[in-house]
């Protein structure tokens, strides 16, 4: 009961002094504004670096990297055969600690389809491809055994490949040919698109709301925005065994089943279990000592650092607008209690007569927290007003997966902060009006 | 038995090496349903007396008994507490709140007692109505003169039902008419029965009084 009149004579008193409340609540508004905007903006990150690093394959992805022969070892570089096949088959024999294990030729060529002609790159893999690069196929299949064993000229192709060489951004061409380089491919699967949510409300918006026929120029532009997500979009997938004969022009002894001595443009492997990375890691060395005979000419890339770099960027990153959250909170707080103490020596008279009719020390002492509180608890709910107005400037200036994601827990964080600050700076004014003697005060002119 | 009995009561305070006795043995004692006034000129004590029968301030010796209750070593929360329940303040400079209208101000006290708020209304509306003020409830002080602001001052002291009501120089600041008819409210809350202590300088204010107490030098004469 005293609390929500202690709250109706705080909003009394706010509406008494409009201008000066209004100044005093600005410090806690710009706090609490940039709490929020630090939040979302902190957010917006942490949840674009998730999506672009899921979409590469995760922490469980580890790539295998040529790597110059250490000098002390230069005497006998050529024992090794470097990253070949045979790699990708001791591993599948020896491994177990890993999951998939995709060897990778690539290289770019230019693709035709009718009269477009576009550069792609172009992989030749196997099946494990698909699950270490997280890739779904939308429409038809992915590459079979068969296709391997056969040399078949059948490819996959990515979403973006579809929207550059065919008319239909969203067309299905399965069973159409595309001329790779100087080889016809028949295409028997397409990707699903990979954008991040922001793309993909923009896209669907622009579905529903169809823009004008886009001219020439214009469509190439929107065309050459880098996304994180494009190198995954344009991809061009064929066997690896087509890949070897047809670009390769590796006439190498028997087939990549049999052991191939194939030099691989890339090895990708994804662990089972991420509690025995180490250990996979370890095995994976181990597996590859054996097949470079001793030839330490290979390193293994992990993600770890990555996401540790990452981790410790967002860290900083709080960290430092956490700081400037912090200063403009502290000012605002500084400014209400400089507000408050104005306020009771401006009420000495007005203290006096409520203790002369009865009101404890601890009422008054209640009375100034409540209105320093009510100051800037509605600071802070302003604050909330002006940081929603600050994101849509953060969104229209940070890039596409970095929009700022305002939680409910930010809210929440950001208002108890305000209040919490209108509580302390409330503390020292109430002690001051609380000790006052009632007869001094009364006396007081 | 007496409502307030004070024996033997002073108050010093020292400034310095000099030693102020603003009460040197006061002994004095009121009767439910007097009419007193304690009279004086100024530096004469009556101030700290009045503010010892208020339980605004603590004796130095000596002991008080307010409805049979020793308050002269009670603690700040229990003076305020007999002071909203047993005491009703009239001051010379009205002090109400400015920015609370006429109700709100009577209210205070009962703000402080706890008492729900229709109860409060209730209460409120009562006491402004024994002061004839029924028709301003709803007026801020800048908007009334100053025998209306004395009025609702008297309204607040009298709605918490005190024991007694303390009035210091209440006619002070206004003019010698209006004084008159604030005179005659007192009369009029005496003859109902209220206890009324008035404090004043002014020999015809007190002579309105059944009985007068001199103070001159911290001493009853």
């Amino acid at each position: 009961m005293k609390i929500l009149m202690g709250i109706a004579e705080g909003f009394g008193e706010i509406r008494a002094h409009k201008f000066r409340s209004f100044l005093t609540m600005l410090g806690v508004v710009l706090g609490v504004a940039s709490l929020l905007a630090m939040f979302a903006l902190t957010a917006g990150i942490a949840k674009g670096y998730r999506e672009v690093m899921s979409q590469m394959g995760g922490l469980e992805r580890v790539k295998v990297r040529t790597e110059p022969v250490p000098s002390h070892q230069e005497s006998i570089r050529e024992l090794s055969p470097g990253r070949t096949y045979k790699d990708a088959q001791a591993l599948r024999r020896n491994a177990p600690l890993l999951s998939w294990i995709s060897p990778e030729l690539d290289t770019y060529l230019p693709v035709r389809r009718a009269d477009k002609t576009e550069s792609f790159q172009v992989i030749g893999v196997e099946e494990d491809y698909l699950h270490t690069e997280r890739h779904n196929v939308e429409h038809g299949r992915f590459l079979s055994d068969k296709d391997r064993w056969d040399h078949s000229r059948v490819c996959v192709i990515g979403r973006g490949v579809v929207e550059r060489l065919w008319d239909d951004p969203e067309g299905v061409p399965l069973g159409e040919s595309v001329r790779i380089g100087n080889e016809i491919f028949r295409v028997v699967g397409i990707f699903q698109r990979y954008e991040s949510d922001q793309d993909k409300k923009r896209r669907e918006l622009k579905a529903k709301h169809p823009p004008p026929p886009p001219q020439a120029g214009t469509r190439s532009r929107s065309r050459s925005r880098w996304s994180t997500f494009r190198f995954k979009n344009d991809v061009v997938v064929v066997p690896i065994t087509t890949f070897s004969t047809v670009f390769k022009n590796t006439k190498q002894a028997g087939t990549p089943e049999e052991g191939s001595e194939l030099k691989l443009d890339d090895l990708n492997v994804q662990v089972a279990d991420l509690e025995m990375f180490e250990e996979a890691l370890a095995q994976i060395r181990q597996v590859l000592m054996v097949t470079h005979r001793g030839i330490e000419d290979f390193s293994v890339e992990t993600r770890q650092e990555m996401f540790d770099e990452m981790n410790t960027s967002l860290r900083n990153l709080h960290m430092s607008f956490g700081l400037i959250a912090g200063i403009s909170l502290l000012v605002g707080g500084i400014g209400i209690m400089n507000i408050m103490l104005a306020s009771i020596s401006e009420r000495i008279r007005e203290i006096g007569i409520r203790r002369a009719v009865g009101a404890r020390s601890a009422d008054i002492f209640g009375q100034i927290v409540i209105e320093s509180t009510v100051l800037a608890a509605l600071g802070g709910v302003f604050g909330l007003g002006a940081a929603l107005g600050l994101m849509r400037v953060l969104e229209a200036m940070s890039p596409v997966q970095n929009r700022p994601v305002v939680e409910p827990s930010a809210v929440i964080m950001s208002l108890t902060f305000a209040v919490g600050v209108g509580v302390l700076a409330g503390l020292y004014p109430a002690w001051r009006a609380a000790k006052l003697s009632p007869i001094e005060a009364l006396r007081y002119e | 038995m007496s409502l307030i009995e004070l024996r033997d009561v002073r108050k010093i305070y020292r400034i310095g090496d000099i030693e102020i006795r603003a009460l040197d043995g006061v002994s004095l004692e009121i009767h439910e349903g007097e009419y007193i006034a304690i009279i004086g000129p100024s530096g004469s004590g009556k101030s700290t007396l009045m503010h010892v029968l208020g339980c605004l301030d603590r004796v130095t010796e000596g002991h008080v008994r307010i409805d049979d209750v020793d308050v002269s070593r009670a603690g700040s929360d229990r003076l305020a507490r007999t002071r909203n329940e047993k005491i009703g303040f009239v001051f010379q400079s009205f002090n109400l709140l400015p920015r609370l209208n006429v109700l709100e101000n009577v209210e205070l006290p009962l703000v402080y007692s706890g008492i729900g708020k229709s109860e409060r209304r209730r209460r409120a509306l009562e006491a402004v109505a024994a002061v004839g003020l029924s028709d301003r409830t709803g007026n801020r002080p800048n908007q009334l003169s100053g025998g209306q602001c004395q009025r609702v001052a008297i309204a607040r002291a009298l709605v918490n039902r005190p024991r007694i009501i303390l009035a210091d120089e209440p006619t002070g600041a206004l003019d010698s008419r209006t004084g008159r008819a604030i005179m005659d409210l007192f009369r009029e809350l005496s003859q109902r029965g209220h206890t009324v202590a008035l404090v004043t300088h002014d020999a015809n204010v007190a002579s309105e009084a059944a009985r007068q107490i001199v103070l001159r030098d911290g001493k009853i004469v």
